[in-house]
């Protein structure tokens, strides 16, 4: 048993003891080390002043991607590579991103500047450039209020990529990885002060752990933990690290998907990329890269924010979530999981290990939508999921969830009795939205009040009915459309179902932008974390926040 | 060798890449250094009855806590009038409102003490909203007013007239480096504060005055911001006076540093307006009168309320002749945070106001809304016909039957450019703008596309603006119009110059090098601008009203122009060739990269240095002194007139928005800014300023709402629920340019201030939004701002008819 945290910042070989295994990357890099260029701004994952490359051994070699150093706390970084601001000059010359934000004032006040650099430097690590819709992608968890963006793109258009060295270039990996990788084996625990630190390696550990512990902070992303602790609404007396016992990897089997409790969103959203692209168009605006590069799936399942992204999906999937206890394994459909705001049925010793997402099957049309205040690095005011299957022009079934609209994600299943058999109209739908409107409660908050949320619900039968109904109608010159918004223009009478080739094609080609893009955060992004303190003051109903942790 | 005009990279780039730019937090701790932090109170208005610290004090690590009583100076203070107090005397009137200050040694003996004090409130009914205020008669200052003309005389005989109310909302700051201070005490009462703010005269005065102190005992230091944006004009006072309080009981180094979170919710923001509105117009859409009444949340004390108003009032006519006018303004008392400058400093509420009408007068006559612009704007003449689209719209030429207007002669200003307080628009631009930017943004076409489309699409609209801007650059408050700069060269020919001005990221200090290059003929290695300090520079104004450079570039010339006077006649003689016919002439001798020559003979140089050592060796002085203070401008308040601004900053932006029509959700499809800069000192900066200060407006149109609860707590006070612009949120197409302009003789070396202006185009996206809604009809046009998702699709009728009666006549 370890009794330190080892890791890496940039060169320098680290173990972290005692109150230091405690304490947030960030900190630790800026008091402790003295290495400033990481900035704080808001401590909870939503500005990327702080961001950092986090190297993690995946199949023995090190994979870095960009991550908010704030809410990232030492107890979940065993065994990593951390290489920040400081750890990207080259023999003290300015590297091509940052000989490139000079010249085209890509800083004004700096604050920002620091982010920006550690995750334009990632995405070009390879020296290929990347079109701007890719950029803005890779750079939507980091916020400049001086800019306007606009030189920050001009930056990225005029980086000297054949000057661009790699991560390799730049530090020993090779003699790090090998230390690190070896490392993993060992489990590792710190006592101090009251708090209790455990990175198991043996999932019969980690079980008894979390029965002998019942206020353990489980944590593999930690992406909503680390808010929760910055902002005092947690405090860690136990926290157990599950990188060393959850899988990482994500298995595409006949019919469906197989993620591991220890894949990240990003991962995920490669995976879906190709495998379920309906799913990968709403993780793409889960967060940003930086929250989806450290956040799990299983994190926001178990976190069990009635506005988690992922959960309306899941839920007209019939995904199914794997629970490990110390009795051994059990699978639950995710539809019975919930049982009030944030409560679950897990047991007391249970830990979910796994998830298996049903792929759509050609007859099958699915359709996910987010609607949030911004786009991007935003938490929904609203989510809805709806999964259709057609009997010539009936409705063989449907399937209605919707998130933001009550204590937990909802299937509306009258709405959907109701539906079944009938004709696949607009006029049906349009009923259907009343009907849907009586199942839901949603609340005012600072979102969205309860009006707005009921439209929006009402509106989604109707969005779901054009979508999958209509055709392009674009005259010269309209501009493009955002992926998120409706497709145009359509009339009723002229209703002809564009069958599977309009729906989730399970072998599609990816967008042009994704191609050839193997590593890093793609990404535009959508929320990520935030606290649940007194928002409730507009409602006597919970507050609805998404999280992602676990 | 000329740097003006280049596009020089700003001066901390180099470190900011690399994050070795040092910011007061960054610095690293002092030996001996405690914390402060302040009890804030909970609830928004109320009486205090007992404060208790008994407990508090006990915790170990805890220092001090100070209380009202324990403040050795005034605790009252404010810039203008002195109304706000820094900790809570008998009452506490918003929440957040320090009740007292805690100094400890660490963080967890500063946070244990902020449990352990003990108070008794007594509630008081609060007031948030203007409409509130109103209705309790809760105002700061008295009714002020502008007008021109018979404002009822018009309105009683004319063809047209529309009444309604406006809404606009606030705006937090959000720059990224929260408000901080250091305050490190020194021998004899002294006290060095390093502030980030930005004046630093004003964190000096009220740090003296809270310490009973005189103002030489405290010098200010601020070397730079991460961010401003007006928000650390006033209120970077308080953390300094909370750091220094600190500092003055312990006699040890004191840091106060907010989170976000409690920056958000503790300070203060852009001013909420409420305009109630009139117009009366021709069937022509000639504007003939406006009348206005405007009113401001100023919250709990006056801080810069009044200028803010003022600034508001004088821009409410924005680019638009109209010939009766009156404006007034009222500053409502509620109990928020004080409301404070923010980047356009109450103009853009003023010009929202207006942009927000023309909108309303277009769908009531069936015109469009850019014809209503152009046919109102300075310098057009009066019978201007419409829809006559000036040779350059539909069918490309002047519709038969309209004559077009005589082109507004260049210079002479006409009788309709003069504003409704009374100045006359010289070099006035804003015509041409209009006119370049309708043909550049291909307006007409794209104008049909969009009736075209909306009136197909069930899915999506699309809206459409072109608004302008027209900026009076100066303070509108005489005094501050003035700054001082010094000049010091050493032996080595290297030169540091101190301003009042502060960075924050706007690049100031890298324009005053380049001037002060250029003036030198020195390299830009050879200079440095030094942190902005006190004891360098006294008295100085804040860094603000866009106005950092012109001010302080033009002292830091003074002080350049004053050197050279000196070192020529010593040059001249150094180069002076008696035997050769060249007798010493200082009018003869130039500076130019880093080199010193006489005119007549250029081929002979000497080194600056040379110059200088030899200078040095004559006891010659090598320091020097610029002063600047802006000629000609003044305002009487009482009634309304004078000649507040020395230029006017113009623009003009076009901007296409796209809705889903089934969320409300909205994205800028394309935007085309057109600016008139005069002559640039630095286009890589100034194109900075406009794209970053254009995309903050359009933040503060679109997504960003400050969302109360009902007891006044800020709800939206952090990034995760408070949404600024996204990289992502920028227009699929993003066009800028400026014109050429040659001819802004007043200002220095005929620039134009730029800091500013642009956030007053973001309002474009507003009213592309509300161009979108009309063609939904006149009931869906009436949007609050910001027009946010929810007002968006709220706005829109709701989709439970048939589509045929949802689908609306274009509004052509």
């Amino acid at each position: 048993m370890r009794n330190h945290i080892l890791l890496y910042i940039n060169q320098q070989r680290i173990e972290a003891r005692d109150n230091h295994a405690f304490m947030s990357l960030s900190d630790f890099i800026r008091l402790h080390l003295r290495q400033t260029g990481t900035k704080v701004v808001c401590a909870e994952g939503d500005c990327g002043s702080c961001t950092v490359l986090l190297g993690r051994i995946v199949d023995k070699q090190i994979r870095y991607e960009p991550v908010c150093s704030c809410i990232q706390y030492l107890y979940q970084l065993d065994g990593t590579h951390v290489i920040n601001v400081e750890g990207l000059t080259y023999d003290a010359e300015l590297n091509p991103v940052q000989q490139s934000m000079v010249a085209c004032q890509g800083a004004q006040c700096g604050y920002c500047t620091p982010g920006f650099v550690v995750a334009m430097h990632q995405l070009f690590e390879d020296g290929q450039s990347r079109n701007e819709a890719a950029v803005k992608r890779a750079l939507t968890g980091n916020l400049c209020r001086c800019t306007g963006y606009d030189p920050i793109l001009k930056a990225a258009r005029e980086t000297d990529m054949s000057k661009m060295r790699r991560i390799a270039e730049l530090f020993p990996i090779e003699k790090i990885s090998s230390e690190l990788s070896a490392a993993a084996n060992d489990p590792v625990q710190i006592n101090y002060a009251g708090k209790t630190f455990f990175k198991p390696t043996v999932i019969s550990d980690a079980c008894r752990f979390r029965a002998g512990h019942p206020d353990c902070t489980l944590i593999t992303g930690g992406t909503d933990i680390g808010v929760q602790v910055n902002k005092g609404i947690r405090q860690i007396t136990a926290v157990m690290n599950l990188h060393g016992v959850s899988q990482r990897s994500i298995e595409i089997k006949n019919d469906y998907l197989l993620a591991g409790a220890g894949a990240t969103l990003t991962e995920l959203f490669r995976a879906c990329e190709e495998y379920f692209p309906e799913f990968a168009n709403l993780l793409d605006i889960f967060g940003s890269p930086l929250i989806r590069n450290a956040g799990t799936l299983a994190g926001n399942l178990a976190n069990g924010s009635p506005i988690g992204d992922t959960l309306p999906p899941l839920f007209v999937m019939n995904a199914e979530i794997e629970l490990t206890g110390i009795n051994g394994s059990r699978w639950v459909n995710i539809n019975s999981f919930y049982v009030g705001y944030r409560k679950t049925i897990m047991g007391e010793d249970e830990l979910i290990t796994a998830i298996k997402i049903p792929l759509p099957k050609p007859d099958e049309i699915v359709k996910f939508y987010k609607v949030s205040r911004r786009r991007d690095l935003d938490i929904s005011t609203f989510a809805a999921a709806i999964f259709l299957r057609l009997s010539g022009k009936l409705i063989h079934e449907i399937r209605i969830a919707l998130g933001g609209v009550g204590p937990v994600v909802l299937r509306l299943s009258k709405t959907e009795s109701a539906l079944t058999n009938q004709l696949f109209t607009e006029d049906a739908m349009l009923e259907a939205s009343n009907l849907a409107l009586s199942e839901i409660t949603p609340i005012t908050d600072v979102r969205g009040s309860a009006n707005y949320r009921n439209r929006l619900a009402a509106n989604t039968l109707l969005r779901f009915y054009h979508d999958i109904t209509g055709q392009p109608s674009n005259g010269n010159g309209h501009p493009k459309s955002p992926p998120d918004h409706g497709d145009n223009g359509r009339d009723s009478s002229s209703f002809i179902l564009q069958a599977s080739s309009l729906i989730s094609n399970p072998h599609p080609t990816p967008p042009p932008e994704y191609k050839g893009r193997e590593g890093e955060g793609d990404g535009r992004d959508g929320h990520s974390s935030s606290s649940n303190i007194q928002r409730s003051a507009l409602s006597s109903n919970p507050p609805s926040e998404q999280k992602e942790s676990e | 060798m000329k740097h003006v005009g280049q596009n020089v990279p700003h001066d901390s780039a180099h470190l900011h890449v690399t994050g070795k730019s040092t910011f007061i937090d960054d610095m690293p701790p002092l030996h001996g250094e405690v914390c402060v932090g302040i009890v804030p109170c909970p609830k928004a208005h109320a009486k205090i009855l007992s404060i208790d610290t008994t407990a508090a004090k006990q915790i170990p690590g805890v220092l001090a806590i100070l209380a009202a009583a324990d403040i050795p100076g005034h605790n009252r203070f404010g810039p203008v009038v002195q109304d706000e107090y820094l900790l809570a005397e008998k009452e506490a009137v918003f929440i957040g409102h320090p009740l007292a200050l805690i100094v400890a040694e660490n963080k967890e003996a500063l946070l244990a003490a902020r449990k352990a004090v003990k108070f008794q409130l007594e509630e008081l009914a609060p007031i948030f909203t203007i409409d509130d205020a109103i209705k309790a008669s809760s105002f700061l200052g008295n009714q002020r007013l502008i007008q021109r003309g018979d404002v009822d005389k018009a309105f009683a005989s004319a063809p047209h007239t529309l009444t309604g109310t406006f809404d606009i909302g606030g705006q937090e700051h959000f720059y990224l480096e929260s408000q901080v201070a250091l305050a490190v005490p020194g021998e004899d009462n002294t006290f060095t504060i390093h502030s980030s703010t930005q004046h630093p005269s004003e964190v000096q005065t009220l740090v003296a005055e809270i310490l009973a102190v005189r103002f030489n005992h405290v010098t200010v230091i601020c070397k730079r911001m991460g961010g401003g944006f007006g928000g650390k004009e006033t209120q970077a006072a308080q953390p300094a006076m909370f750091a220094a309080l600190a500092a003055h009981v312990t006699r040890r180094p004191a840091r106060f540093v907010y989170s976000k979170d409690d920056d958000m919710r503790f300070t203060g923001k852009r001013h909420p307006f409420k305009a109630f509105y009139k117009t009366a117009f021709t069937d022509q859409g000639e504007i003939l009168a406006v009348d206005t009444q405007l009113y401001s949340n100023g919250g709990c004390s006056t801080d810069l309320s009044f200028a803010v108003l003022e600034r508001a009032m004088l821009h409410n006519d924005n680019a638009y002749f109209i010939p009766h006018f009156r404006v007034t303004g009222r500053v409502c008392k509620t109990n928020l945070p004080s409301n404070t400058a923010f980047r356009g400093f109450g103009g853009p509420q003023g010009v929202a106001a207006m942009e927000n009408l023309i909108e309303e007068i277009a769908h009531t006559l069936k015109i469009d809304a850019l014809d209503i612009r152009q046919t109102n704007c300075y310098g057009r003449r009066s019978e201007f016909p419409s829809p006559c689209n000036q040779g350059e719209g539909k069918g490309g030429g002047p519709i038969a039957g309209c004559v077009p207007p005589p082109p507004p002669s260049p210079g002479i200003p006409g009788e309709r450019e003069i504003t409704p307080y009374g100045q006359t628009i010289a070099n006035n631009t804003l015509p041409r703008l209009f006119e370049t930017l309708r043909k550049d943004s291909d307006y007409d076409r794209r104008r049909d596309e969009i009736d075209q489309f909306n009136q197909h699409s069930r899915t999506q609209l699309r809206g459409m603006s072109l608004t302008a801007v027209k900026f009076g650059i100066s303070f509108t408050r005489r005094t501050l119009n003035q700054a001082n700069a010094l000049v010091n060269i050493y032996v080595d020919g290297s030169v540091v110059i101190s301003t009042g001005a502060t960075e924050m990221g706007q690049g100031v200090n890298t324009r005053i090098r380049q001037l002060a290059a250029d003036e030198l003929g020195l390299p830009l290695s050879s200079i440095r601008l030094m942190p902005t300090n006190t004891e360098k520079n006294n008295n100085t104004s804040p860094t603000a009203a866009s106005s950092g450079t012109d001010l302080n570039g033009a002292a830091a010339l003074d002080a350049c122009q004053k050197l050279k006077g000196r070192l020529a006649p010593i040059a001249a003689k150094m180069l002076a060739d008696q035997a050769g016919g060249l007798h010493a002439e200082p009018d003869h001798i130039r500076f130019l990269a880093g080199r010193v020559f006489d005119d007549r003979r250029p081929a002979k140089t000497i080194d600056f240095q040379q110059v200088i050592c030899h200078a040095y060796e004559l006891r010659i002085n090598l320091g020097e002194r610029g002063f600047y203070a802006t000629p000609g401008v003044d305002f009487n308040r009482d009634t309304g007139k004078g000649h507040p601004f020395l230029y006017y900053t113009n623009g003009g932006a076009c901007t296409e928005v796209l809705i889903n029509r089934f969320t409300g959700e909205m994205k800028l499809a394309r935007v085309d800014l057109l600016m008139d800069l005069g002559q640039s000192i630095n286009p890589g900066i100034d194109r900075g300023q406009v794209t970053g200060a254009f995309i903050q407006g359009v933040g503060w149109v679109t997504t960003e709402e400050l969302v109360y609860s009902a007891q006044g707590n800020l709800l939206s006070y952090s990034p995760t629920t408070y949404k600024i612009p996204n990289i992502s949120d920028l227009p699929d197409v993003f066009n800028v340019s400026w014109i050429d302009n040659p001819d802004n003789h007043v200002s220095l070396l005929r620039s134009k201030s730029v800091g500013e202006p642009p956030l007053l185009l973001g309002i474009s996206a507003f009213t592309a939004v509300k161009n979108a809604l009309s063609y939904l009809g006149e009931e869906s046009m009436k949007i609050a701002l910001p027009a946010t998702g929810e007002r968006i699709l709220l706005a829109m009728p709701a989709r439970t008819a048939k589509p045929s009666t949802y689908v609306p006549a274009p509004a052509k």
